[in-house]
């Protein structure tokens, strides 16, 4: 602080200045008529299905000489063996980069590369994915290689010894940061290390994985009739039908069996589990489970997962704990939908020295929730936000195509989006009431903190029945010894 | 670009990865979209057509950021930006006479106890709690007259989207998405923003931000990594500086700074404005004039004076942290719209962008020393000469050491080897497609409009980029790094894992 005092002084002067400026002049939004109604006619992918069995989701976008691809496999680590965790995302990583029967992995990015085009392949829970993008020009070229891709990927060892290794160093380095750490225990209590939902890959398992499983894996879901394909952009419809029947000509449609995973058991029980770390501040999970995806009371749970933590300052999360307190940068939470059960959680970084007041703050918003209707301007809001901004779903003719898939995938009625603001408009406060108290337990969250206890306002006992994780130790066990 | 945002969100972040190399658009198309407008009090406005779905996105910059600060007011510019959701004397209030009565002793009573903090352990113990108990109680009463968050609050209600703000090295943005039929709600509640924003609940935000920092920067490796080689990079030039400020700064500056700073910098004459989507300029123009007109013109910021010496040898920092190791390296270059810098830019994709780039086949898929190496072209700012660069993880037991050896081996190929014309060709391909894909979105094109207008003066500027990458040879590379990517003119930091640590 090297300022003067003569400085201050007229920095003083200059505040009071602005501070001071009459009333006249200055407007207010409530002033305004209301807004011109919006007319909007939203697009809609066109969807067919080709012979193979590919069904097909195809939206034109000319405005730029661009085409995107995205497809979707169900299958993925729901479906990993326990001892091979990880096999999912190392089955697509070098389902990318080790080539096909006839072309290297090298040479597929050198071809890619100079037309300036992408293929990237992911493995999520319950769906494997391939996405590309290329200038319209390359449509063909791109959908050449897309295809050779996924019917005949040669899944070279040193292409996977390439990819474990890279995933290995990723596993050293999560325990660097302390949310992560957070978020890797939390995901574990909350779903039990057994779950197919919450068990991680370690070295060991990915170790434990060859390039026969990758081809297995692949094997098992990478089948014509069990890909959903999405093509947007400046292609025309017969073209693209054109060159897809050609590429994928040949590839024989295989029976992809999808059992349904063990259904998941409610673990939460109030447990505060605490694992130190050498960090500023504290890092929080809380939460137990949630809802099944598609349920009766989804447009219930937007409008309360709104007010509660996931419309930003005007959510009660976010309002309390920064805006009147100041005890985070930010702080989010909601009751998630899930293929099986999703997740209730709160999830943020706090001042280490009020951590207890902070989560006795967390829980009276719940608490509060449950027991009182929220206010007639929260309702409104939270409303008014979903309803009025709904239009955004259609910014990107790209992400309208996905969005439509993903829904069709995830079993959504086919008059979802058609239907939503209907249906928002219709929650009520007594259903927002309802919602709460079936789908959050302030008494039976479990919570994950990570941190140093010794710089908290209080013991963490104070709070409830407290667990030690040994972070070092898990650590240590999970790397095994050293070379 | 480093930035630091009033609230977390990803879409912000990928947008701005897009950027590290200035992100354009194809020239025809985008010229063929842009109406610009220059209002009386030199704010200039630029609006770019798109009628597809009924929204649009805004952006809007100052010139001022972490440059622009000095020592004991490091953050200010961050600060600030935080503050400007704070509302108006008519938005976020009840009473705003009765609110003032309070905010006067709130900035009376916080000023001594944020001058008592500055002296550190020096300070009076038993003032500053005296006073921050009293502060305590002003803000409790002053509760009962605020509005809370009724920016957020209007703007949701709206259907808004995305509203945030991010303060860089060289400039300061603010960002929200409408439906396409609140234009005018935009342009009142930005126009009051800019003219009238008021100062309310300084000192509790002022500890959000002490927050901010601890969770991205003093838990962050890569950041504090980052902090430390900036410093090391820069002796004189402000750029040394973190965005979100020294932690002893955010710690105790005042409210009278963050004003004073505030008006020295907010003013029509250092602001752009992108308008982009369905709108029609014909039509908005005069909604633009109605409400940011009477703006007044202010005085011209601050004259910048800081040129960084010539670096005349080569800076190390070495340090240890509870982390896995990563280096960090750069080198002094001269900023766009020079021939260097689009050359550099050309540089980092030959070497880093891509499984087929140089430094991915060799150090990370063949020798696997490294699991990411990514070169920078121009960072940490645009406006003043800055650094070509790499930032590398590497592989264990692999040290920063043999990654570090690894890079300037390939440093050297490019000042020895020329790049061939198929190398070559597949950058212009790739820089040339960038501009196509962040055409998709308003928000992408909004930010390349602002960016040229704001940081030098004329938003067609980005043509003069894509000529500039055109026109670059395999001999202006080698030139490049034969000139800047030389010992003396480097600066090397390394994290290296704390002896006994979990």
């Amino acid at each position: 602080m090297k300022r003067t005092r003569t400085q201050i002084a007229a920095a003083f002067a200059v505040a009071f200045l602005v501070l001071a400026l009459p009333v006249f002049g200055q407007r207010h939004p409530s002033e305004l008529a209301p807004p011109p109604p919006l007319s909007f006619k939203a697009p809609k992918p066109v969807m067919f299905t080709l012979g193979n069995g590919i069904r097909v989701a195809y939206l034109q976008d000319t405005e730029l000489p661009l085409v995107w691809v995205l497809g979707y496999f169900r299958g993925g680590s729901l479906y990993e063996p326990p001892d091979k965790t990880g096999l999912a995302q190392l089955t697509a990583t070098v389902l990318r980069t080790g080539g096909t029967k006839s072309r290297s992995g090298d040479q597929i990015n050198e071809e890619l590369e100079f037309i300036a085009a992408t293929i990237e392949a992911g493995g999520g829970s319950e769906f494997m994915t391939a996405t590309g993008s290329a200038l319209k020009k390359d449509f063909a070229k791109l959908m050449e290689v897309y295809a050779d891709l996924v019917m005949n990927p040669a899944f070279p060892q040193d292409k996977l010894d390439l990819a474990r290794n890279q995933s290995l160093e990723g596993m050293r380095r999560r325990w660097d940061q302390p949310m992560q750490v957070s978020d890797i225990l939390f995901q574990e209590k909350l779903y039990g290390p057994g779950s197919p939902y919450g068990r991680r890959s370690t070295p060991a398992t990915l170790r434990a994985v060859s390039r026969e499983d990758l081809a297995a894996f692949h094997k098992r879901f990478f089948s014509p009739t069990n890909l959903m394909l999405g093509v947007a952009g400046d292609v025309p419809v017969d073209e693209v039908k054109a060159v897809l029947n050609r590429v994928f000509k040949g590839w024989a449609k295989a029976k992809v069996d999808l059992p349904e995973p063990p259904a998941l058991a409610e673990r939460a029980d109030g447990t505060i589990y605490y694992a130190y770390k050498d960090t500023p501040q504290a890092n929080m999970f809380l939460g137990h489970l949630g809802v099944r995806r598609n349920g009766p009371d989804q447009y219930k749970l937007d409008v309360l997962n709104n007010i509660f933590g996931g419309g930003g300052f005007t959510a009660r999360l976010m309002k309390e704990l920064r805006s009147n307190r100041g005890l985070t940068y930010g702080i989010y939470g909601g009751v998630d939908a899930g293929r099986d059960r999703g997740a209730f959680m709160v999830a943020s970084t706090l001042k280490a020295a009020n951590f207890t007041e902070a989560l006795g703050a967390v829980k009276d918003i719940i608490r509060d929730l449950q027991t009182k209707p929220v206010t007639d301007e929260e309702i409104e809001t939270a409303k008014n936000s979903l309803i009025n901004s709904f239009v955004f779903n259609y910014e990107q003719k790209n992400q309208v195509m996905a969005q439509a898939m993903i829904l069709k995938l995830q079993g959504f009625a086919d008059t979802y989006l058609d239907t939503y603001i209907e249906n928002i408009r219709k929650v009520t406060k007594q259903d927002v009431l309802e919602a709460a108290k079936k789908y959050m337990d302030p008494d039976k969250v479990i919570v994950v903190v990570v941190g140093d206890e010794k710089k908290f306002d209080k013991p963490l006992s104070t709070m409830g029945k407290v667990k030690e994780i040994d972070l070092k130790a898990l650590v240590e066990a999970e790397r095994g010894p050293q070379k | 670009m480093v930035t630091h945002k009033r609230m977390k969100s990803s879409c912000f972040l990928l947008i701005l990865a897009l950027l590290a190399v200035p992100a354009l658009l194809p020239a025809q198309s985008l010229e063929e979209k842009v109406t610009a407008h220059t209002l009386k009090n030199g704010l200039t406005v630029l609006f770019a057509e798109r009628h597809g779905a009924p929204v649009f996105s805004t952006l809007y910059g100052f010139k001022v950021g972490s440059v622009d600060e000095y020592p004991g007011i490091t953050g200010t510019a961050h600060l600030f930006e935080h503050m400007a959701f704070k509302g108006t004397p008519r938005i976020g209030t009840k009473d705003y006479e009765k609110e003032k009565v309070l905010m006067d002793k709130i900035a009376t009573v916080g000023h001594d106890w944020s001058v008592e903090l500055a002296k550190g352990d020096r300070g009076d113990k038993d003032k500053v709690a005296a006073l921050r108990a009293e502060l305590t109680k002003l803000e409790q009463e002053q509760k009962a007259f605020i509005v809370k968050d009724e920016i957020d609050l209007i703007y949701s209600n709206a259907g808004g989207t995305g509203l945030n703000a991010g303060t860089g090295t060289d400039q300061t943005m603010y960002i929200i998405s409408l439906p396409a039929n609140q234009f005018e709600l935009f342009c009142l509640m930005e126009s009051e923003r800019i003219r009238n924003t008021v100062l309310r609940e300084f000192y509790i935000e002022r500890s959000v931000i002490q927050e901010e920092r601890k969770e991205t920067t003093d838990a962050v490796p890569a950041r504090l990594l980052s902090e430390m080689f900036m410093g090391a990079a820069f002796l004189a030039h402000p750029y040394k500086n973190p965005v979100v400020g020294w932690a002893s700064d955010i710690n105790s500056v005042t409210l009278e700074e963050a004003q004073a700073f505030k008006n020295l910098y907010y003013t029509p004459n250092n602001c752009v404005l992108a308008v982009v989507g369905d709108v029609y300029p014909a039509k908005a123009i005069p909604l633009v004039e109605k409400y940011f007109g009477d703006i007044p013109r202010g005085e011209d910021p601050p004259i910048f004076r800081t040129v960084e010496p010539k670096q005349l040898g080569e800076r190390r920092v070495r340090f240890e942290f509870d982390a896995e190791p990563q280096l960090m390296m750069g080198y002094h270059k001269p900023n766009f719209p020079s021939k260097e810098d689009a050359v550099a830019n050309v540089l980092a994709y030959v070497l880093t962008r891509g499984r087929t780039s140089r430094i991915y086949k060799d150090l990370i898929q063949d020798k696997q020393l490294a699991v990411s190496v990514s070169a920078l072209a121009a960072f940490p700012g645009d406006r003043y000469p800055n650094l070509f660069g790499f930032r590398a993880v590497p592989r264990f037991p692999h040290t920063v050491e043999e990654v570090e050896k690894g890079i300037l081996e390939h440093v050297e190929r490019a000042k020895t080897e020329p790049v061939s014309e198929r190398e070559l060709q597949k950058v212009k391909n790739n820089i040339d497609a960038s501009y196509i894909r962040s055409m998709s979105s308003n928000f992408g094109i909004a930010m390349t409009l602002v960016e040229y207008q704001l940081l030098y003066g004329d938003w067609k500027l980005f043509k003069k980029y894509r000529e500039l990458i055109a026109a670059v040879t395999p001999a202006d590379i080698m030139d490049f790094a034969k000139t800047y990517l030389t010992p003396e003119n480097r600066t090397v930091a390394a994290l290296v894992k704390k002896a006994k640590a979990s």
